[in-house]
């Protein structure tokens, strides 16, 4: 207990542990806000660079630029409509339009404690019951995450605002657009029109950056002249009062960010959509209607996404197998450090596992600081004249998506998909969905054909196994009450009823 | 007129001069490395831990950067097409040597000019904890009786579990289902909660859970037991006829574009080697089930062709090549 | 027959359009592997393909009865939707941006970028000089000084 304690308080009491979990977070807080970079790229460079140093200094590093990064992203979802990175998709959903009614300030605050909520649920649950979770994870079979991407593709239902069939198309075509490479099981190129680029694959992030970023930049064009909103700056600082309001709703999805996060192969971006799709579906008086700057549309995927921060280290820490693309490099940096990340980790170097756990924590109280401060002044980037902001906007989407793997197809890609995505949004098609599937569609793909071949390849025995073993049967349960809820039979009727 | 032209030559003249010093001089800036795999797989951790040895001994600084995808294809084309200078080098895996037989793509190391060849894996058929197969024998007998009912993880055409697998069809029958993961962690992760049977890996992935006691060692992939793993035996026990493809493994290689000038591949060779030869990386292979080459020049070269001629012929044996080895002009071992 | 609301200039055009990709998007799924087994490379693509196409159909079905926009002939819907859609200030915006990734590699990332702000500052503002100025500089060299020695990004 002495030694859990002192390894728990070994980053807060080491003056150089404690500026570098700062310096991270602050460093990650921007890193995540930049559409283009990723915490992912942030921390890999990180590890060449901090090769030299102590462990202990580079994973305090490290977690403060995980946790800043993924806060980080809701930044410009809220100011600009362009997510920082894919996990910030669901708060630019009412994040945005609370920008545009002047509540910025107000919005990044919120976002911000809730983060820090989740992020702190996250760690408890980390610190409380990782072992049971990561072997909670391992029964997750094949055909588990087959439904679990059928559940999220499901959410279109509620993403897709007023048109179901426009979002089961645009879904359908994200799904397409994350298909495109080489198949990764037969090594055939699917989509690639017979380009080498292409065998690659479109990076999603170069989707997301076009469609909200380049997209959203045109949009702002028609109103050039429009007088920007005035932000309110008073109450940045959510009361005590609104928080314990929406605490029970962020006990919620924060444990759904926690478990989507802890499963490896899915992580904050799948976690929050299914946060916001949750808090859709169970507030009943939201402070506005979804979509149109509801209070309970930021704090789900907020929530969600930072407490899938803890849920990542659990596979990490307990397995060695990562939960996630950053803790994938992590555990690369802890072998190149010549430790073992693995199922001996907790045994041979038990401390790594409580300095983690009270380095999330204390990441997450620089994040409250440092979250809210300064929001003033970035409350009044949206007040800047369209005129500087839209040519800034573009040379950041330029170079982000350069940045994501130094090659201008993804440059020229990402400026093709904000054309596309223009005309989507003048016709009513909406974006969310195109960006579900993207993320889903391989994840989708790929788990069902890992379940169809793990049954030989008899579809009568997959549909069995989706119903006998009970992890598979509560999920299927799951989907096809969504899939009823969702059913246009209903809208069918009563259009019928009307005719 | 005359004069004037000669005036002209003479500066060109001088202006080459003063330029091939400069050549001389590389590398004056940074120089950007291409990793062919993921971040956090064997190769992105090989990469990433040599390359500030070889940092030292280059003096300037080496930008790596992941280019995944493709089987690592993208990335391999991508250090194509930038220009033969030195200032983009190829961090590699084994996988470039079998695309041309995969279709992938219609180049491979051959195409370039090899730097280094840092070193080689080992790899383990490995097993859930609870598995009711002990050794790969056992395993080889219950899929002889039940052909494709065991389930196997594969990482995809040409991925390592795949050509294992082609090995052992080519001297045997191991008819199974393959399912497909995004690399060995995925895999192991599927070990773990017994959703597939077995899974060739790279011992480097395997070797600690198997030391936990969460995964099960069948047989690794050479001639005689290794010291890592004291207690599995070598896969010639219940397959001694796989010996002509022994010792085979995965490999980690560095190359540069074909043209690049000779003085600066001899730079970066020499860089590369005293890079691999520090005590900290190979600590860092030995201690990650790697087996240390550090090969430069003819060797290096003679090594890519070797593996190259034993894998893809035993994949053709196997009748897992989408294009014959003879058609693409690779010499039978 | 009207409570539904007008379709807009165009809409029917590019939803033809989006219908005529998902054909495309199911043949080049048929290419892949042919409607071989319901486990390969090509069967979700094709599953894609064809909740594409008949999505589309739906949306189109929906919208038979919306009343068509108010144009005389193709000729003036596309004048229409052009007008409403992409006035000068979008099109001009459009051609500088597709110009700055032009120039990207042959200018180099400082001077491109520094242009692309400036021209396109003084062209929306129509004129403050100065203001631009100040503002390119020192964007471009906070993007700069962020992406090349921080983040070490190889930029063109």
């Amino acid at each position: 207990m002495g030694d859990t304690l002192s390894y728990f308080l070994m980053a807060w009491l080491d003056p150089s542990l404690l500026m570098l979990t700062a310096i991270g977070t602050l460093a990650g807080i921007y890193v995540g806000a930049i559409p283009g970079l990723s915490v992912t790229m942030a921390t890999s460079i990180l590890i060449s660079f901090t090769f030299s140093w102590d462990v202990n200094d580079a994973l305090a590093l490290i977690v403060g630029i995980y946790t800043g990064g993924v806060y980080g992203g809701s930044r410009t979802a809220i100011m600009l409509n362009i997510p920082g990175a894919p996990s910030s998709v669901a708060t630019s959903f009412d994040g945005y339009p609370l920008a545009q009614q002047g509540e910025a300030g107000r919005a990044i605050g919120l976002s911000t404690v809730m983060s820090v909520i989740g992020g702190l649920l996250g760690t408890l649950v980390l610190a409380s019951v990782a072992p049971f979770l990561a072997d909670m994870a391992l029964e997750f079979a094949p055909r588990d995450y087959f439904l679990i991407a059928a559940l999220g593709l499901l959410l279109v239902g509620s993403l897709a605002a007023e048109s179901l069939s426009r979002g089961i198309f645009a879904a359908a075509m994200g799904a397409v657009i994350g298909l495109v490479g080489l198949d990764p099981v037969t090594a055939d190129p699917r989509f690639t029109l017979g380009s080498m680029q292409l065998m690659g694959g479109i990076h999603y992030v170069v989707v997301m950056i076009g469609m909200f970023g380049v997209a959203e930049a045109f949009f702002q064009l028609h109103q050039l002249n429009a007088k920007p909103v005035r932000q309110k700056v008073d109450k940045i600082i959510p009361s005590l009062r609104l928080v314990l309001k929406y605490l029970p709703l962020s006990i919620r999805t924060s444990l759904i960010g926690v478990i989507v996060g802890a499963l490896p192969g899915t992580g904050g971006d799948i976690a929050s959509l299914f946060a916001y799709d949750h808090a859709k579906r169970s507030v009943k008086n939201p402070s506005k209607p979804f979509g149109q700057g509801a209070y309970e549309g930021l704090v789900a995927p907020e929530t969600a996404n930072n407490a899938a921060v803890g849920g990542a280290y659990v596979p990490m820490l307990t397995l060695g197998m990562p939960g996630d693309a950053v803790t994938a490099i992590i555990i690369g940096a802890l072998i190149i450090h010549g430790l073992n990340p693995g199922p001996m980790l907790m045994i041979q170097t038990p401390h790594i596992f409580w300095f983690t756990v009270g380095n999330l924590v204390l990441a997450n109280i620089f994040l409250l600081i440092f979250g809210l401060t300064g929001i003033k002044i970035f409350a009044k980037v949206v007040e800047l004249p369209k005129a500087i902001l839209i040519p800034l906007i573009l040379v950041l989407c330029v170079v982000g998506s350069y940045s994501l793997n130094s090659s201008m197809t993804q440059v020229y890609w990402m400026l093709g998909f904000g054309l596309l995505g223009y005309f989507m949004k003048i016709f009513r098609f909406q974006m969310g969905p195109v960006i579900l599937g993207v993320i889903l569609g391989p994840l989708m793909d790929q788990t069902y054909r890992q379940a169809m071949s793990s049954v030989g390849d008899d579809s009568g025995a997959f549909l069995l196994s989706l119903v006998t073993n009970p992890l598979s049967l509560v999920l299927t349960i799951a989907v096809v009450l969504l899939l009823l809820s969702n059913t246009p039979l209903k809208r069918v009727f009563r259009r019928r009823g009307q005719a | 007129m005359i004069k004037q032209i000669l005036a002209t030559l003479a500066v060109s003249a001088g202006a080459l001069a003063a330029a091939s010093p400069a050549l001389a001089d590389y590398p004056e800036r940074n120089v950007q490395g291409i990793i062919q795999w993921g971040a956090g797989g064997a190769t992105d951790t090989v990469a990433r831990s040599l390359t500030p040895h070889v940092e030292d001994a280059l003096g300037t600084s080496i930008i790596l950067n992941n280019r995944p995808g493709g089987t690592g294809v993208i990335g391999m084309n991508a250090v194509m097409q930038q220009p033969a200078n030195g200032y983009t080098v190829l961090y590699g895996a084994e996988n470039p040597q079998l695309y041309p037989i995969m279709g992938l793509a219609d180049f491979d190391y051959s195409d370039m000019t090899p730097v280094n060849v840092i070193g080689q894996g080992l790899v383990v058929i490995a097993a859930p904890a609870d598995s009711q197969f002990d050794s790969f024998k056992d395993l080889l007998d219950y899929a002889h009786q039940h052909p494709g009912e065991l389930r196997m993880g594969g990482t995809g055409a040409g991925g390592l579990p795949s050509t294992v697998l082609a090995m052992v069809n080519s001297v045997d029958s191991l008819d199974v289902r393959n399912v497909t993961f995004g690399g060995d962690g995925p895999g192991i992760t599927a070990l773990l909660g017994d959703h597939i049977d077995f899974m060739p890996l790279s011992l480097a992935a395997a070797q600690d859970q198997i030391a936990a006691g969460r995964l099960k060692g069948l047989a690794v992939f050479t001639k005689e037991k290794i010291k890592e793993l004291p207690d599995t035996p070598p896969i010639t026990q219940a397959l001694p006829k796989i010996e002509s493809y022994l010792p085979w493994g995965p490999f980690w290689a560095v190359a540069v574009r074909k043209d690049t000038p000779d003085d600066i591949v001899a730079t970066l060779s020499d860089a590369y080697q005293k890079g691999v030869a520090n005590e900290d990386f190979q600590t860092f292979l030995s201690e990650n089930g790697g087996k240390s080459l550090n090969l430069q020049g003819e060797e290096a070269e003679k090594f890519l062709k070797h593996w190259q001629s034993v894998t893809a012929w035993a994949l053709q044996k196997a009748g897992g090549a989408k294009v014959s080895p003879e058609e693409v002009g690779i010499p039978k071992p | 027959m009207s409570n539904h609301p007008p379709l807009k200039a165009g809409e029917r055009a590019f939803n033809a359009l989006l219908l005529l990709l998902s054909v495309g998007v199911l043949y080049e799924a048929y290419q892949i592997a042919g409607f071989d087994l319901p486990n390969s490379a090509g069967a979700f693509p094709i599953l894609l393909g064809v909740i594409m196409i008949g999505s589309m159909i739906a949306i189109l079905w929906g919208q038979r009865h919306h009343p068509k926009p108010d144009t005389r002939g193709v000729l003036d819907e596309a004048r229409q939707f052009i007008h409403e859609h992409f006035p000068l200030t979008i099109v001009v915006f459009s051609a500088m941006a597709i110009a700055y990734l032009l120039l990207l590699r042959p200018l180099g990332f400082i001077i491109a970028t520094a242009l692309f702000l400036f021209v396109s500052q003084v062209y929306l503002r129509r004129g403050r000089f100065l203001a631009a100025l100040i503002i390119t500089a020192v964007a471009t060299g906070v993007i700069y000084a962020l992406f090349k020695l921080l983040f070490q990004v190889y930029l063109p």
